[in-house]
């Protein structure tokens, strides 16, 4: 999600990263980790995030921490590997009609959640009812579920999931831990007082919701009876430590600090002004990976003069000098984007990279035949006596993440050496949201996490309506893409879904909808005695295989 | 004072409260009516999946669908039954809001006071009126304490106590030791304050005659300083001090942030960033009560301070 608030806080990696066994193993694989060093139990892990969940609902909250925080407390059906592969968890198997309406998943028998209830079939249709319940005020999770219809109950084990439309994505969606599965006995004893979290978090996973602290940390603590561990993990049982503080430090030096003084064990963010020192300090590890889903990027409205001529929105495209802009307001951090999709999201088009190169000569051709060609005393490009200017407002400060304003004054001055005119009035975020979601803006910037190549229909569908939760913002309607991006969710099939996913990347960057500009990187820093950190496809810090070493 | 005339005297105290804060609440509703943007928009903020019809769920359960003035009625109606209502973004009553969030803050700004006071008397005491050179210094000082901001006294104090020297934790509420740092950031720029405006008040207490005469009968310096000039130079640091320590409560929110403590500064920046209006009333609230306490409390200082007040 766009936004500091939403679904931004992206831990870690798109694929799961294994913590060496020591500073000097190095970024080895889970296998390795496991192999060089035994594991031990037992000890406590201080784990320091930038953001606060506002709320603590899975089903509810939108926020990419709320999801992190709690995929260490709930489990999902099915679990999703780096390569986007699927396996079992807490369905043992799982089915999908032909015509991608019905899912039917085959459930654990030994499966309880933290307060004792069994986990079964009922279980599955009570969660998924309430998200999609009105009362429930689903931000995130009823997206998820789409057009979901209803469950049935087969039997204690066996759950049918229906939709009114093909839902292809459904399997990822369901292997991230907004679908995971609170307790029907919580769900009835707390009921919306589940977005506090604490004792009313009550769910399968590795760790219990022990208590929260408002303003200052979570407390998680190992649960004993946890023996369901995807098949992937690198160990079976319970979790190894025995307990897992998350602490809120907002401010980056604090963070930082805290972690170089021993304070905290893994810090996340790590901001790309200070990867360098953390690197250098031989008792930390520093982690980096890319983000899944929507690149950040520059969303062009296709309805408002001057971008609705191709030929402004191409000199846009080609006119400003990614490289060079990314690689010093992010210290060679953060790579530039080539696509509207990061390289690690599933069906990611690698053949778009090095296509669409800086280039000022073109740009200003492509200006020159759209009739822009006149200059004004400011040395703008002027036609018919009009100013070549396009407005990209800015969201008051405290929205405003990764120095996004910053890499604005660079993209700004690229383009003012061609001749367009930006301008970034700082708008209350009530005015913004009415004026960029409403189409009445020429530039939006924003990115979307999610490890799903259907973040793709969610950009350039035109049924994704930003006024309606959509996040079409280009406003561009194109039958092809529409085509595309719907299809795509009616089938399995991975060379249709290869098909029609590059084709709709390729596209979307030939009709210069938007301009992507930096894959979004994840930068944990972790003390070199923590061993077996993983991260999750969603790119979430999973302290399950963790352990502390001497 | 006879019995009488102190119930009258608490009877138009407790009016005025009550007019102060049903004031602070109107006009905070006002103020929240007057920013721009639908508040359910605003509450979600930008780039949020959420679908018309739970939006206008929102906007139902909140009475957001309702004239402004209803809403104030309806809010009015529940404040009078001492219902401050639910936070629309944490979904918890305000009232336990705030109760968890306000010992850190009161923890916080009494001992940052205690600091600030003591340092700023001792300071201004022992330099008011002496050495050009020495009271240069000092007035640099405090110039200096008092104009760095928060934020960045608080950086520079934990890297060097506790990611260098490793004497205090880097952050949180947990204990004793975690409520040293914040306490002095925040004592830092009060006591700057203070400290000037005591040093000018006892400058000008030891120019008076009494001083002379008091010496003359024989005290030292130091007990002319502490016992006579200090009580005459007290009035303006009181009222300083509470006016600074009402404004403390919501100022804390910069020292609450860089070292992570929870508190009442954050809850309110949250609450006003997030338009969040049950709780931005309830915190405004708070201070007004807050506030109306103190004046009270610094009212009846004056009467201990200074006894000529005590005689009507």
């Amino acid at each position: 999600m766009p936004v500091n608030r939403s679904r931004a806080l992206v831990l870690a990696a798109a694929g799961s990263l294994f913590l060496g066994a020591c500073s000097g193993a190095g970024d080895t694989d889970g296998a390795a980790a496991g192999a060089t060093a035994t594991p031990v139990s037992g000890g406590s892990l201080t784990y320091a995030v930038d953001t606060e969940p506002v709320s603590f609902d899975i089903h509810a909250s939108p926020q990419d921490i709320t999801g992190a925080i709690q995929r260490n407390v709930f489990d999902s059906l099915v679990h999703q590997d780096s390569k986007g592969e699927f396996h079992p968890w807490l369905a043992t198997k799982w089915s999908a009609s032909k015509d991608l309406k019905t899912y039917t998943f085959h459930l654990r028998d030994d499966v309880k959640f933290t307060d004792g209830t069994a986990f079964d079939a009922e279980a599955v249709k009570i969660n998924f009812d309430r998200i999609v319940n009105k009362s429930t005020k689903s931000q995130y999770a009823s997206s998820l579920l789409g057009p979901y219809t209803g469950t049935t109950v087969v039997d204690a084990r066996t759950v049918e999931v229906h939709f009114s439309a093909p839902v292809a994505s459904f399997l990822q969606a369901a292997s991230t831990p907004y679908l995971g599965f609170y307790s029907p006995a919580a769900i009835k004893k707390y009921g919306s007082k589940l977005s506090a979290g604490g004792a009313a978090a009550v769910g399968t996973g590795p760790f219990e919701f022990t208590s929260y602290t408002k303003g200052q940390s979570v407390t998680l603590t190992r649960n004993p009876a946890y023996k369901w561990a995807p098949s992937t993990a690198a160990h079976t049982g319970p979790a190894y430590l025995d307990k897992l503080t998350i602490r809120f430090l907002s401010q980056d030096a604090t963070r930082v600090g805290a972690l170089t003084s021993g304070q905290v064990q893994v810090a996340d963010p790590i901001p790309p002004a200070d990867v360098k020192t953390v690197k250098a300090n031989s008792q930390l590890q520093v982690l980096t990976t890319d983000a899944p889903g929507a690149n950040y990027a520059l969303v062009l409205n296709t309805t408002q003069k001057p971008l609705d001529d191709i030929r402004v929105r191409r000199a846009v495209l080609r006119g400003i000098d990614i490289d060079t802009a990314v690689k010093s307001v992010y210290f060679g951090v953060y790579k530039r984007a080539w696509g509207p999709i990061s390289p690690t999201t599933p069906y990611y088009d690698k053949a778009l990279e090095n296509t669409w190169t800086y280039d000022p000569t073109l740009a200003a051709k492509s200006l020159d035949e759209a009739g822009w060609t006149g200059r004004d005393s400011d040395g703008y490009r002027t036609k018919s006596g009009k100013r070549l200017s396009i407005e990209w407002p800015l969201m008051p400060q405290e929205y405003i993440r990764e120095q996004r304003d910053t890499l604005g004054q660079a993209i700004q001055a690229d383009l003012k050496k061609l001749g367009i005119e930006i301008k970034r009035p700082r708008l209350d975020i009530g005015t913004y949201i009415a004026k960029v979601y409403g189409g009445q803006e020429g530039i939006a910037d924003y990115s979307w996490a999610r490890f799903d190549p259907d973040v793709l229909r969610l950009y350039f569908n035109s049924s994704s309506d930003p006024r309606e939760g959509g996040q079409n913002a280009t406003f561009y309607k194109d039958a092809d893409l529409d085509k595309w991006t719907d299809q795509a969710q009616t089938t399995l099939d991975k060379n249709t879904r290869q098909d029609l996913y590059a084709k709709t990347q390729q596209r979307a960057i030939d009709l210069a909808l938007e301009v992507p500009l930096y894959v979004r990187t994840a930068v944990v820093g972790v003390a070199s005695d923590v061993h077996g950190l993983k991260t999750d496809p969603n790119t979430w810090a999973n302290f399950y295989d963790t352990w502390i070493g001497k | 004072m006879s019995l009488p005339a102190l119930l009258r005297a608490i009877v138009k105290r407790l009016v005025a409260a009550l007019a102060v804060l049903s004031g602070a609440a109107t006009l905070a509703f006002l103020t929240l009516q007057l920013i721009p943007g639908d508040p359910v928009a605003v509450m979600l903020g930008p780039g949020n999946a959420a679908s018309p019809e739970i939006r206008a769920e929102i906007t139902h359960e909140y009475g957001l669908d309702r004239s402004p003035a209803e809403q104030y009625l309806h809010y009015l109606g529940n404040l009078l039954g001492g219902n401050l209502g639910e936070s629309y973004q944490l979904q918890r009553p305000v009232t336990d809001l705030i109760g968890d969030q306000l010992w850190p803050t009161v923890q916080l700004a009494l001992f940052a006071l205690l600091l600030a006071v003591t340092g700023a008397v001792a300071l201004a005491a022992a330099t008011a009126g002496r050495h050009p050179a020495l009271r240069a210094a000092a007035s640099l000082a405090e110039l200096l304490a008092a104009s760095t901001p928060a934020y960045w006294t608080g950086i520079l104090l934990l890297t060097a106590f506790s990611f260098q020297l490793r004497i205090f934790p880097v952050a949180g509420a947990q204990d004793f030791a975690s409520l040293v740092l914040p306490a002095v950031t925040l004592a830092l720029s009060l006591a700057g304050v203070l400290a000037q405006v005591l040093r000018e008040g006892l400058e000008a207490a030891l120019a008076q005659p009494f001083v002379v005469t008091a010496r003359a009968r024989g005290l030292s310096d130091t007990a002319v300083r502490l016992r006579h000039a200090l009580r005459h130079a007290a009035i303006p640091l009181v009222t300083l001090t509470g006016w600074l320590t009402g404004s403390l409560l919501g100022g804390a929110v910069l020292v609450e942030t860089v070292f992570g403590r929870p508190g009442i500064g954050a809850l309110t920046l949250q609450a006003a960033t997030n338009k969040d209006i049950p709780l931005v009333i309830g915190l405004v609230l708070l201070s007004a009560l807050v506030f109306v306490v103190l004046s009270t409390v610094i009212d009846l200082l004056y009467l201990v301070i200074d006894p000529r007040l005590r005689t009507r």
